[in-house]
């Protein structure tokens, strides 16, 4: 299924092939159909997750692999992580390997430059020891502040050079030198910055947890340093004091946004994303970590996938601070007029058109194929919500899906409960269920009566042994451990004959 | 023989002869139940119980069974276990136990037991089981006040029905649920209820009795349990395949039914089984082949067949939510049977059944309907008197606990504690369920 794609003729013909099987793609066309500027992607993004992100794209679509490299190189040639800069060359021998003619040979485009790989490590290492030995000195000083510092610096350190899991320890480490909440705050959003970058989204909310409550308290104690400052100035105090919280609040939510997409809680991460305030408040994390357009297409994505149409008009179209997100992305915007006036062909269209750019995402990449097939079983039961009956050549125009294939995707919702209707193959028509309420009623009356009966008796009966003690106990004497208490002879043997 | 009876005459020990006397004379059933248990240590009491008069007659002959039940029953049983001593002729056994008196029999319930387990050993010495079925019918069905009260002679009696196999020989006594357990009635023993359920279980299922056959497997398996009984999973397994032919799925087994027998049900074939069902036969029929030594040990072999027979009617089922026409040729695809007459004849009896709602036209296509159940005014009376009845039996059970001295000391205990809580408690049950069932 997913080599059909390459070879497909989106412009002209109506119809497409319906990845629903779940396999993602193991390359990604770019072409006419697949628009995707490299250089206009990752120019939003700098530093480790550039690299990072170029790797992903270098693995993905093997003609944009030259480029991808050379940007690449040039970004891992500012930090000190002599591993990322290794990988970058594995990863494009890699692609070479596996597309041969689409990509020429590394030693045509660049080499690593060994020198450098030695430089840095030396660097890396000095800078490594001098870290240490502050830090041993400061611990034995006992100055907790100092100590703090100096793993918070080791900590920096080992991200910058790759080594997450020092990385963490020492951040956590630090944690027990935190005098106030501030210093907490920080630890915290360290972390949170260390487990996006690893993609690691299950820590996530119990770190933005701490942050939220270390946050809590900083601003209380902030508070309380009200009183010494002029009283005109109070209100000045408190209102700065909000607006430094909402800028940590902002990261804080577009974390926990991140940690729900990756657990695949598409509601819960679009409600917390379009949460989320203004861009400002990304501030240095902007960038460094995500991009705006990134969380414009995550909400959008997962609001598709999980809200109904009057929600999605609420929170997202009705929303000005949303808007500033979506301007990153205009196509966003196209998306969802098209939803809302039920052009779900063109949604399709869409969906299809930037799937591309879709995948390369490292963190929607996992993700693709259930929202878009959330997003098609809605398009599909909304669509069909007017109607008692119609034809399925009708409903697969609509679509722009062939009568077989819309007949699969509509069984499959009918047998998920999703559609209340049933199929006439015959003719190919789709038929809502008419159910016999007052019918159905007495049945299920009568029913639950009968069965309701039967509970009560055998419960009944249950009582009664209870109150005779005839439980089933275990023989006295035996271990604990055996489970079994194994009545007179097996009761299978007292049994013959088979029936 | 002879000598056995009279070697004991002096010394403290009481003679066969003496006995005689004490139940012929005896008017009190009570004392003379109190002497028949004290008149010799166990050891030799039976032995005496079992031998013959000193003039050489059996002391059987000379007892009425039913004026002298109680003295009758404890040399019956003694003799039926004796070892030494010959089996009374089957006439004197069915005598007794169509003639007994059941109150004098319920002072010694520990001997009925004896009496009838002694009938179910004699039987299967002499090779002839109907032997025992009729006699035990005779006493079970005479002994307790009610067949709703469980007594051991249920369980023996159950077991001898399936390990014969004249399962129509129980229904009558199946056909009344269990309700009542009282052990001054009977000496019961938790063994007794699940057995008598399971090989109730089993006899209905023999029949084809799926729903009973359900209830009672459930009740096995639903007994009260500290630790569960290796018979409680057998009735577990048998309960599933039951479900399947039933319903074309299983239903979670009640909550209060011990939780390590799913367990241990989910991690075996069995469990495998049940997931996989309905699918095509011949997935079915592979798997059942694959764990063939497992299913013919349990002795579940016959019901997994059923099962597998079934599975084409569910699978059909599935289709008629899902489709409103279809071809008998795509019906056999989803169903996974190769010729289409096959598939006509499935549906046809299907419809005869009234389990689904079609009709085949005359180029083989399937149109489905749905099935409309219809009710009459009389049903629905009848359900309605049902309930109420039902209503009633509850609220002389609440009544009867209200006034119960276990419940009034406890409640007097916690009346300082809880105070008005413990209050609310008691009364909004009683009221509550009076009024539903009676204005439908």
């Amino acid at each position: 299924m997913d080599v059909d794609i390459v070879e497909e003729e989106q412009t002209q013909s109506q119809r497409f092939s319906v990845n629903v099987a779940g396999k993602r793609p193991s390359k990604l066309p770019v072409d006419e159909a697949h628009p995707f500027d490299l250089e206009a992607y990752i120019s939003s993004y700098s530093g480790r997750t550039y690299v990072d992100r170029l790797l992903h794209i270098m693995f993905l679509c093997p003609t944009l692999a030259p480029q991808a490299l050379q940007l690449a190189v040039a970004e891992a040639l500012k930090g000190r992580d002599t591993n990322q800069y290794k990988a970058i060359f594995m990863a494009y021998e890699r692609a070479h390997a596996e597309a041969s003619d689409e990509v020429p040979e590394l030693s045509a485009i660049a080499t690593p430059d060994q020198r450098w790989i030695e430089e840095t490590n030396a660097k890396n290492l000095a800078e490594r020891t001098k870290l240490e030995v502050e830090l041993k000195t400061y611990s034995s000083n006992m100055i907790k502040e100092s100590i703090r510092m100096a793993h918070r610096d080791l900590g920096d350190f080992f991200r910058a050079v790759g080594e997450h899991n020092s990385a963490l320890k020492h951040y956590t480490k630090s944690r027990e030198f935190c005098t106030t909440s501030q210093h907490v705050l920080d630890m915290c959003m360290s972390v949170i910055e260390l487990l996006m970058e690893q993609r690691n989204y299950s820590h996530i909310a119990t770190y933005v947890f701490k942050a939220e409550s270390a946050l809590d308290s900083a601003s209380a104690v902030r508070g309380q340093t009200g009183p010494e400052a002029p009283a005109g100035s109070a209100q000045a105090n408190k209102e700065k004091r909000n607006a430094e919280r909402e800028k940590v609040q902002t990261k804080l939510d577009v974390a926990t946004a991140l940690s729900h997409l990756g657990q695949s809680n598409y509601e819960k991460a679009a409600q917390t994303f379009l949460k989320a305030g203004p861009v400002k408040g990304l501030e240095d994390w902007s960038g460094k970590l995500i991009a705006p357009g990134d969380i414009a297409i995550y909400a959008t994505l997962c609001a598709l996938a999980t809200f109904t149409r009057p929600a999605i008009r609420t929170h997202i179209l009705d929303n000005d601070n949303f808007s500033m997100y979506i301007e990153q992305e205009p196509y966003i915007r196209e998306l969802l007029e098209s939803y809302m006036n039920n052009r779900f062909k063109s949604v399709l269209e869409i969906l299809e058109r930037y799937s591309t750019r879709h995948y390369v995402d490292i963190h929607l990449y996992h993700h693709v194929v259930n929202l878009t097939n959330l997003i098609r079983s809605k398009a599909l039961v909304l669509y069909f919500q007017p109607f008692s009956s119609i034809k399925l050549e009708r409903m697969g125009q609509a679509f722009g899906w062939s009568v077989d294939e819309l007949e699969q995707q509509v069984v499959s919702l009918i047998q998920s409960g999703e559609i209340k209707a049933r199929v006439d193959r015959q003719n190919k028509i789709l038929k809502a269920k008419e159910t016999d309420q007052r019918a159905a009623l007495f049945a299920k009356a009568i029913k639950s009566g009968q069965d309701m009966q039967a509970a009560n008796r055998k419960l009944l009966l249950r009582m009664r042994l209870q109150q005779a003690d005839l439980v089933v106990k275990p023989p006295k004497g035996q271990q604990q451990q055996q489970a079994f208490n194994y009545s007179s002879g097996n009761p299978s043997e007292l049994l013959s004959g088979q029936y | 023989m002879n000598a056995a009876g009279s070697s004991h005459g002096a010394g403290g020990l009481a003679s066969l002869d003496d006995v005689l006397n004490q139940i012929t004379s005896s008017s009190n059933p009570g004392s003379l139940h109190n002497y028949l248990r004290s008149f010799a240590p166990r050891e030799v009491r039976d032995t005496i119980l079992a031998s013959t008069l000193s003039s050489g007659q059996d002391p059987l002959a000379v007892l009425d069974p039913q004026r002298n039940t109680l003295g009758f029953l404890y040399i019956l049983s003694a003799k039926l276990h004796s070892a030494s001593v010959q089996t009374p002729p089957l006439h004197v056994i069915e005598a007794f136990c169509s003639q007994f008196d059941p109150e004098q029999a319920r002072l010694a319930p520990e001997r009925v037991t004896l009496l009838a387990k002694g009938i179910v050993r004699a039987s299967e010495s002499s090779n002839n089981a109907k032997y025992a079925l009729a006699p035990l019918y005779s006493l079970l069905t005479r002994y307790a006040p009610h067949l709703s009260y469980l007594t051991t002679l249920h369980a023996i009696f159950l077991r001898t029905c399936v390990a014969t196999g004249h399962f129509t020989f129980a229904l009558p006594i199946l056909s009344v649920p269990i309700t009542s357990v009282d052990t001054s009635i009977s000496d019961l023993h938790y063994n007794d209820n699940l057995i008598y359920h399971y090989s109730g279980g089993v006899a209905l299922g023999a029949l084809k009795r799926w729903r009973e056959a359900e209830e009672f497997l459930e009740i096995c398996v639903s007994a009260p349990a500290q630790v569960p009984a290796a018979i409680q999973l057998e009735a577990y397994k048998k309960l599933a395949l039951v479900q399947l032919i039933q319903y074309g799925e299983t239903n979670p087994p009640p909550k209060y039914a011990h939780p390590a027998l799913s367990r241990l049900f989910k991690n075996s074939p069995y469990g495998f089984f049940v997931k996989t069902y309905p699918a095509q036969t011949s997935t079915l029929r592979s798997f059942a082949t694959k764990e063939q030594e497992t299913f013919t040990q349990d002795r579940n072999m016959g019901l997994i067949n059923q099962a597998i027979d079934r599975a084409p009617v569910w699978l059909i089922k599935k289709l008629t939510a899902t489709y409103l026409t279809l071809g008998l040729g795509d019906i056999g695809k989803e169903v996974g049977i190769e010729s289409e007459e096959e598939v006509r004849a499935i549906i046809l009896s299907m419809i005869d059944a009234g389990e689904i709602n079609a009709s085949i036209s005359a180029d083989n296509t399937v149109t489905f309907g749905d099935v409309v159940p219809k009710f009459s005014k009389e049903d629905l009376d009848r359900v309605v008197v049902q309930a109420q009845e039902h209503n009633r039996v509850l609220q002389e059970v609440e009544r009867a606990i209200n006034a119960s001295k276990e419940y009034l000391t406890k409640a007097m205990k916690h009346k300082d504690d809880g105070g008005w809580g413990l209050e609310e408690d008691m009364f909004p049950p009683s009221m509550g369920g009076g009024t539903p069932w009676a204005e439908d």
